[in-house]
């Protein structure tokens, strides 16, 4: 019933179908890692299921049950919805602007009385879902090169400088990155990609003595120099490299890695819940986790290139690329590669709005999966 | 709409492009992938070694035990100094929790008044993080269970048992021992021994002054280790006993000092400032050496208050002052077998008879003896029993000061010996010589000089070391013997004082001198005879007393000591040794400022401390207990020699004797 069951109109419209159509492989790989995470959780807390390990399965099992519900959410909801989201994302970081809490220095929360959340993170779904509506109604000689490509810089560029006067520069140069994923993967003309690559190469050093905030440039500073002051901030990034290596090829033993164990290692549950793996897995552990994130890429990118709707493809692909970014640049982060900024590693690390952010993503990724062969209407304003 | 046939018109130009570039995409993510495993196959593999180092330095650490000091213990093994346990508290600054609130949950269980956390407040401020402040030393049982059950609410705390330094005889050795006291930043080196870490430990303890100073290193032992497994803030999670350092206890240092003659000598003093120095005469040990007023070092281990130590520091009898090494007096008429050896090296025959009219006119001024009414035709036997100014005056005259230094000098004076500690002053010998360079306001050395020199007044101080070597010297007859502190150190024999060349003077000039001590105690007419019958049969003593001036009585009408104050008063003096026949012990008392004459103040004292250092002698012992004129009975047990000391008050074995 499977594929011929998707051809036929009526019977794909059916919940059960649309149900066994998801990629229920992806679903699983996405629990182990989860999974994963809450294990390490369990052993730095010592053996205990507070306070991270619990609550990190109780919200995974959440955002699990809602990726599924929204994978079941036709993929014309989503590009209906597409500019609404972009829309809301915005004002809403207008309004953080206005009125936002601030919190060590960064105004990015906004408190909606009964919970704070970042709208950050909704701009995070709402540029890929805008960005995708916005390429599937163009041609491919226009998404090459054209005056219409100044919309889609202009819809990212409007979220990138809202967030990074947060200042939050590690979420804006994550969706500025997504952003510029989607664009290129859309068809972007080398010669654009090729000037725009090289102009950002040779402002970086411009930003990093004029745009950057002083924590901001004494990061990037520790990075190029961790040695320079190991008990300040290189402390971090030193404290995780020698929870790295010091794991050695087997691990130290589930429970037994002294630097997460006795808090040599920060945040050890958190951004850096890869180097407590590091430590007491070792290479192996390591490896397979790694593996496990690249099935899980790949996956998505299989699923974004079965699509057959132009909508679909880009933003299956987008969500694909942001999780990407995720993993790499935490992973770098960890191993001494990349300056220390605040991004967690996907589904390892404990934190509810990321977590949210990422499972909202993978459920349009299914949706789009479960909508394959739905075909989606170019037309302007269509709704359903 | 959704004909199936619309799917493949949508085979174009879009889908193509993004086909391609989300192979693109794939290829970035899968070698963004291995490039994060070549990474971690750096760390992980290549580099694991030298991570695993770092984590282990991270994770253990060593935490210092300070050793268990030295014992110092008497010449029989007696202790003098040790170590007690002592249940502390203590409190660690982490950056986490604040030192002033946890110093208020902690006077809930001991008492910390508010004066007392401010100092402690004080003293977290100078100590770097990490360094524990000892807040209480001394807890009851009680306060330390009550502390030790709260530990875990408490991390920054700790109550554990270290060592305290106690003196059990409490003042009697205080000045040739010393004290422990608390590492000032001043003691601290970059290099040597006290660079070591183990200063900044709370419990250690460095030696202040005397034996403690002197022989710090030795009974400091060796710095033991606990390995710990600490967390990032250094906080102790386990002990790993298997990687512990034993601390090895410091060296016993062994005195040549008695126990029971030092605390007699003490109570002896009484309320009086001065010392008594007892020595072997054989061997130069020496079995006591006193200084009173003394103090309790154990106060000093703790630390004193100012007040506390203004005090001691303020009181004119001075405690703080050794006065048998670091105090100087003129001798007095105790020098005066000093001048007779020196007169008879000088070739003044001592059978010549000088006349003693009470006072000799020399130089425009009355040079008085002692005695107003005069001795008569005085030798030099007799001038030194009666003790005749007069008689000294003109032989020092006669010979000029040369001799007399040199003779000085023989017998110790003007010298510090080596005894293992510091503080010994060497005091004046004077001479041509010595006065020409050190006396710049009059270098000219005057026959007036040469006049009191006589009599051991002027250019001549000594300590009480010095006089008891001297007596030493006088008794053993021949040999210039050292004295000796230090027995042992850790097991080593230190080298005898009897290892020496002899004298530079005749066997028959020492013992000419040696008999005129005789006669001074025990000829009726003797200035000291009353004050130095022993009691102990045929062990007789010989002793030689000595009043020695502090102020010039030219022009005083009231010569009597007794009725000034007491800075004002006569030092006296008394120097002696016993048995005549085979001298064993020698002993000098000087009573500062005593007021009374050397005969009166001095020289009971003396024969009580040879009466104690005699009696603990074996041999003595042995020569009193044994009836009496039976030579022949060599093999025969002797009676009452009980261990305990049943001899203590022996039996009048001549009766008619005074005790």
């Amino acid at each position: 019933m499977t594929m011929s069951a998707l051809r036929r109109p009526g019977e794909r419209d059916r919940l059960v179908v649309k149900f066994t159509q998801i990629d229920w492989t992806f679903a699983i790989a996405l629990c182990l890692l989860a999974g994963t995470g809450a294990l390490m959780m369990f052993s730095v807390a010592g053996s205990s299921w507070e306070p991270w390990a619990g609550p990190h399965l109780f919200r995974f099992g959440f955002c699990f049950v809602l990726m599924i519900a929204l994978a079941l959410f036709d993929i014309r909801v989503w590009f209906a919805l597409a500019y609404p989201i972009y829309g809301l994302g915005l004002l809403l970081l207008v309004a953080v602007e206005l009125v936002g809490d601030t919190r060590m220095g960064a105004t990015r929360w906004l408190d909606l009385g009964f919970m704070s959340f970042q709208p950050s993170e909704v701009m995070k779904v709402g540029i890929v879902l805008a960005l995708a509506r916005f390429y599937h109604g163009i041609s491919a000689e226009d998404a090459r090169l054209s005056w219409r490509l100044i919309v889609p810089a202009a819809m990212i560029a409007a979220p990138v400088v809202l967030v990074a006067h947060q200042p939050d520069l590690g979420t804006a140069m994550l969706i500025a990155l997504t952003g510029a994923a989607v664009v290129v993967l859309a068809g972007l003309s080398w010669k654009v990609i090729g000037a725009a690559v090289i102009s950002f190469v040779a402002a970086v050093p411009i930003m990093v003595v004029f745009v950057l905030h002083e924590y901001q440039r004494k990061r990037v500073m520790t990075f190029l120099d961790p040695e320079s002051d190991p008990s300040g901030s290189g402390y971090h990034i030193l404290q995780s490299k020698i929870a790295l290596g010091s794991g050695g090829f087997f691990g130290k033993g589930y429970g037994l890695g002294s630097q997460s164990q006795l808090n040599f290692l920060p945040e050890k549950h958190t951004d850096f819940i890869f180097a407590t793996l590091a430590e007491e897995f070792g290479f192996l552990g390591c490896a397979l986790v790694l593996a496990l994130f690249a099935a899980v890429i790949f996956m998505a990118l299989r699923t974004a290139s079965l699509a057959h709707s132009h909508f679909g493809r880009l933003a299956a692909a987008g969500v694909t690329a942001t999780f990407t970014l995720y993993v790499l640049i935490n992973g770098a982060m960890v191993m001494g590669l990349a300056p220390v900024v605040g991004v967690p590693m996907p589904l390892l690390s404990y934190g509810g709005t990321v977590m949210l952010t990422v499972m909202i993503g993978w459920g349009l990724v299914q949706s789009v999966r479960v909508h394959r062969y739905s075909e989606v209407t170019s037309g302007k304003g269509a709704f359903v | 709409m959704s004909e199936p046939s619309i799917f493949f018109s949508e085979v174009n130009e879009r889908q193509g492009a993004f086909h391609r570039r989300s192979f693109l995409l794939g290829g970035f993510a899968g070698a963004g992938l291995l490039a994060l495993g070549g990474r971690l196959a750096h760390l992980q593999i290549l580099e694991a070694q030298r991570y695993q180092k770092l984590s282990a330095s991270n994770q253990f650490n060593f935490r210092l035990v300070p050793p268990p000091r030295g014992l110092i213990v008497d010449r029989n093994g007696e202790v003098l100094a040790t170590n007690r346990p002592n249940f502390r508290l203590l409190v660690v600054k982490d950056g986490e929790h604040e030192p002033g609130a946890t110093l208020q949950t902690l006077a809930h269980f001991v008492p910390l008044d508010a004066a007392r956390q401010e100092r402690l407040m004080r003293e977290f401020e100078r100590t770097p993080n990490r360094v524990p402040v000892s807040v209480m030393e001394d807890m009851t049982w009680e306060q330390f269970s009550a502390i030790n059950v709260r530990a875990p609410e408490m991390p920054n705390v700790t109550a554990d048992m270290g060592e305290v330094r106690v003196y059990p005889y409490g003042g009697a050795f205080a000045h040739v021992i010393g004290y422990v006291a608390k590492v000032n930043r001043e003691d601290l080196t970059d290099t040597g021994p006290n660079s070591e870490a183990i200063l900044l430990h709370p419990g250690f303890r460095i030696g202040r002054q005397g034996v403690e100073k002197a022989f710090d290193l030795d009974l400091r032992g060796r710095t033991g280790a606990r390995k710990v497994e600490v967390d990032a803030r250094g906080r102790e999670i386990r002990n790993d006993p298997d990687g512990d350092i034993l601390a090895v206890s410091g060296k016993t240092v062994e005195l040549t000092l008695d126990v029971d003659i030092q605390n007699r000598a003490l109570e002896v003093m009484g309320d009086e400032s001065g010392a008594i120095v007892v020595m072997d005469c054989r061997t130069g040990d020496l079995l006591c050496m006193v200084s009173a007023p003394s103090f309790d070092a154990n106060r000093f281990v703790r630390g004193l208050s100012t007040a506390e130590y203004r005090a001691l520091a303020d009181y004119e009898r001075r405690p703080l002052l050794d006065k048998a090494m670091s105090g100087t007096y003129p001798p007095g008429s105790t020098f005066k077998m000093t001048t007779a050896l020196a007169a008879l090296s000088a070739g003044i025959n001592p059978e010549e008879r000088i006349h003693c009219s009470g006072g000799w006119r020399f130089g425009g001024r009355t040079w008085r003896c002692w005695r107003h009414g005069g001795h008569g035709a005085q030798n030099m036997h007799d001038a030194i029993k009666n003790s005749c100014d007069v008689y000294f005056y003109q032989v020092a005259l006669r010979m000029g000061p040369d001799h007399i230094a040199r003779a000085a000098k023989a017998l110790g004076f003007g010298q510090a010996f080596d005894i293992g500690i510091p503080g010994q002053r060497t005091g004046v010998v004077g001479s041509r010589e010595w006065k020409r360079t050190q006396v710049k306001r009059d270098p000219t050395w005057h026959p007036g000089d040469s006049v009191s020199y006589g009599i051991g007044q002027g250019y001549i101080t000594a300590n009480g070391l010095q006089l008891a070597v001297m007596t030493a010297r006088l008794a053993n007859g021949r040999k210039q013997l050292n004295p000796r502190l230090i027995k042992s150190v850790g097991g080593v024999e230190m080298p005898p004082g009897d290892e020496v060349p002899n004298l530079p003077f005749s066997q028959e000039h020492l013992d000419y001198v040696r008999a005129g001590m005789i006669s001074v105690a025990n000829d009726r007419s003797g200035t000291a005879f009353r004050q130095s019958q022993l009691g102990l049969g045929d062990v007789m003593m010989a002793g030689k007393t000595g009043t020695a001036q502090v102020r010039s009585y030219d022009g005083v009408a009231n010569r009597d000591s007794r009725s000034v104050r007491w800075g004002l008063k006569d030092h006296n003096l008394y120097v002696a040794f016993a048995p005549i026949d085979e001298p064993r012990y020698a002993i000098s008392v000087i009573i500062q400022h005593g007021g009374l004459g050397g005969a009166t103040a001095a020289a009971p004292r003396a024969r009580e401390v040879m009466r104690v250092a005699l009696l603990k002698d074996p041999e003595i012992r042995a020569r009193i207990v044994r009836p009496m004129p039976l030579p022949d009975v060599t093999d025969l047990p002797p009676v009452g020699m009980a261990p305990d000391g049943a001899v203590a008050a022996p039996p009048p074995l001549e009766p008619g004797e005074p005790t």
